[in-house]
């Protein structure tokens, strides 16, 4: 928000909330008096709002993690210091951060993937699918973005996911197998893998290629070969677009340990 | 002890460029195995000490913004700089009057935290943030100092230009990727293309290991809609062809010629570039 971070201090334009906050603290801290804390709550809420935009960063639900922040807004208005003279951001930023800290550690997002995070991977992969086979070609990460009203770093985001965490995409239930539970992408796989095994490739299977499976040669052969989009690929095989991205780049990188040893320069 | 940072970020202060500077310390978090909460604290302080740059540095134009991240034997260093005016020391507290919370929460989050008035040439925050997973990775060295392109001085002046210098390579693997893979989002790549622009940089950090002259890899894009031109280096006499060979898979040809559009060698001052050219052209 240009040109608010130095704006005049005094007074608030904001309604209802034009009384000296120091005189607000200290109806309510020495008198308990109801109605200055909600001219408080009123006239600080913003902050606890933008904290919980700014740091949160859209893994969480973003009512939750306002929740959290109003929560550390309410203990700093009972514990800032009036007489010690700080303005009471100083003293209240600290304090919502640490609440919202303590909630990520509680709710384990230290150690897992984010929930939101993994869901909205499993959205984006959902959409570029569906997206391309519409379109006939893969969509942009922008137009992922609109599709699924999401920030564009979310999309870039979700596709850096769907690269880290193997398990989002082969675990996953393949969309619209609703009815067919359990039919995840990984029994797929295992099915067309006895498939690819009578493939006949043309590419010489050298020594070092020779280490992947059959189904990982057939697409770096359609890929740098037959020159296929890793969309055309994702069709023919029959998974996502993202999963061909994700094998290719782990073949490549077998590939490359396997031809060159480590700090060789070749 | 001036140290060597293991990634500079040399950027036009646009909003869109503070998203690259996540995405560098994302590779770098999961280089270094960083808690993800130290990684947020950390992301969170620096987005605001660059959206201070982009909003109040130049007056509403954009100007350079500089962004060094160095891993120190107890955590990290970061420092964001601009040309102009941004963050003031004595300005801070003002801005804490003022109802601003950019640097209350910049105090609340970096261990340690240092305005730097750059003598009338810019200004500088340099936060210090002490992690938990100790680096596994060196500190850059002394010889290390990014030397990098031809005219990798020359501030970056166009929204539109950007550079890059990430050392050493297991870092330059988690971030190189992540970066250019965020520009061809940018540059309305497909998410096909985008997936091309990773396994082009995993190639290029993979093969161009051996052939740098320092031990940190410089990357100059350049963005158009649909476009991105690359200029990797400095990459030492010959090497580029080397490189290029390098990147080859059996019976499959030089993948860095299959995924980019078109490539070229330029040679200045001794030292070689390897240029590439990407587009998305549908």
């Amino acid at each position: 928000m240009p040109g608010t971070a130095f704006a005049a201090s005094t007074p608030s334009i904001i309604p209802g909330v034009t009384e000296d906050p120091r005189e607000l603290f200290l109806r309510w801290q020495r008198h308990g008096d109801a109605s200055a804390r909600d001219a408080l709550v009123k006239r600080f809420m913003p902050l606890a709002r933008s904290l919980a935009r700014r740091y949160g960063r859209s893994s969480e639900p973003f009512e939750d993690l306002l929740q959290v922040a109003s929560l550390g807004l309410l203990k700093a208005m009972d514990r800032y210091d009036v007489e010690r003279g700080h303005p009471f951001q100083s003293f209240a930023v600290p304090t919502i951060l640490g609440e919202m800290r303590r909630y990520f550690r509680d709710s384990g997002w230290a150690v897992h993937v984010p929930r939101g995070a993994q869901e909205r991977a499993l959205k984006v992969r959902d959409a570029q699918e569906r997206m391309a086979n519409e379109r006939g070609h893969a969509p942009t990460a922008n137009q992922l973005a609109e599709y699924l009203e999401l920030d564009g770093e979310d999309v870039i985001d979700a596709l850096q996911a769907i690269q880290a965490y193997e398990t989002v995409s082969l675990d996953a239930p393949r969309p619209g197998a609703d009815d067919d539970a359990g039919a995840a992408y990984v029994d797929l796989i295992g099915g067309e893998d006895e498939r690819y095994e009578l493939v006949e490739l043309d590419v010489t299977v050298s020594s070092v290629l020779g280490h992947l499976p059959p189904r990982e040669r057939l697409i770096l052969k359609m890929r740098f070969v037959e020159d296929l989009t890793q969309t055309e690929i994702a069709e023919r095989i029959g998974i996502s677009q993202m999963q061909v991205s994700r094998l290719l780049r782990r073949s490549l990188d077998q590939l490359r340990a396997l031809t060159h040893e480590p700090g060789e320069a070749r | 002890m001036a140290a060597i940072p293991n990634v500079r970020l040399s950027l036009s202060s646009k909003a869109e460029n503070v998203l690259l500077v996540r995405q560098a310390l994302s590779g770098m978090a999961e280089t270094i195995a960083l808690d993800p909460i130290e990684l947020n604290d950390v992301s969170t302080a620096v987005s605001e000490a660059c959206n201070n740059v982009v909003m109040h540095a130049y007056d509403g134009e954009a100007g350079p913004l500089e962004v060094d991240i160095s891993l120190l034997p107890s955590g990290l260093e970061i420092a964001v700089r601009d040309h102009g005016v941004g963050i003031r020391p004595n300005e801070s507290d003002r801005e804490q009057f003022a109802g601003g919370i950019g640097i209350p929460v910049i105090r609340a989050l970096a261990q340690e935290v240092h305005f730097d008035d750059l003598s009338g040439t810019g200004t500088e925050v340099r936060m210090r943030f002490d992690v938990t997973s100790a680096p596994t990775l060196e500190p850059a060295e002394e010889e290390d100092a990014p030397a990098p392109l031809p005219n990798a001085d020359a501030p970056i002046a166009s929204a539109d230009l950007l550079r890059f210098t990430v050392g050493p390579p297991p870092l330059a693997r988690a971030v190189v990727p992540r970066v250019l893979a965020a520009l061809a989002a940018r540059a309305y790549f497909s998410t096909d293309r985008i997936s091309d622009t990773q396994l082009l940089a995993d190639a290029i950090v993979a093969q161009a290991q051996g052939s740098l002259t320092t031990s940190s890899l410089s990357v100059e894009v350049e963005l158009q809609p649909r476009d991105l031109k690359l200029r990797i280096g400095p990459l030492g006499p010959g090497q580029g062809e080397a490189v290029l060979q390098a990147a080859t898979v059996d019976g499959m040809g030089p993948m860095l010629e299959r995924l980019s559009d078109s490539h070229e060698i330029a040679t200045s001052g001794g030292l070689e570039t390897l240029n590439l050219h990407l587009s998305d052209v549908r």
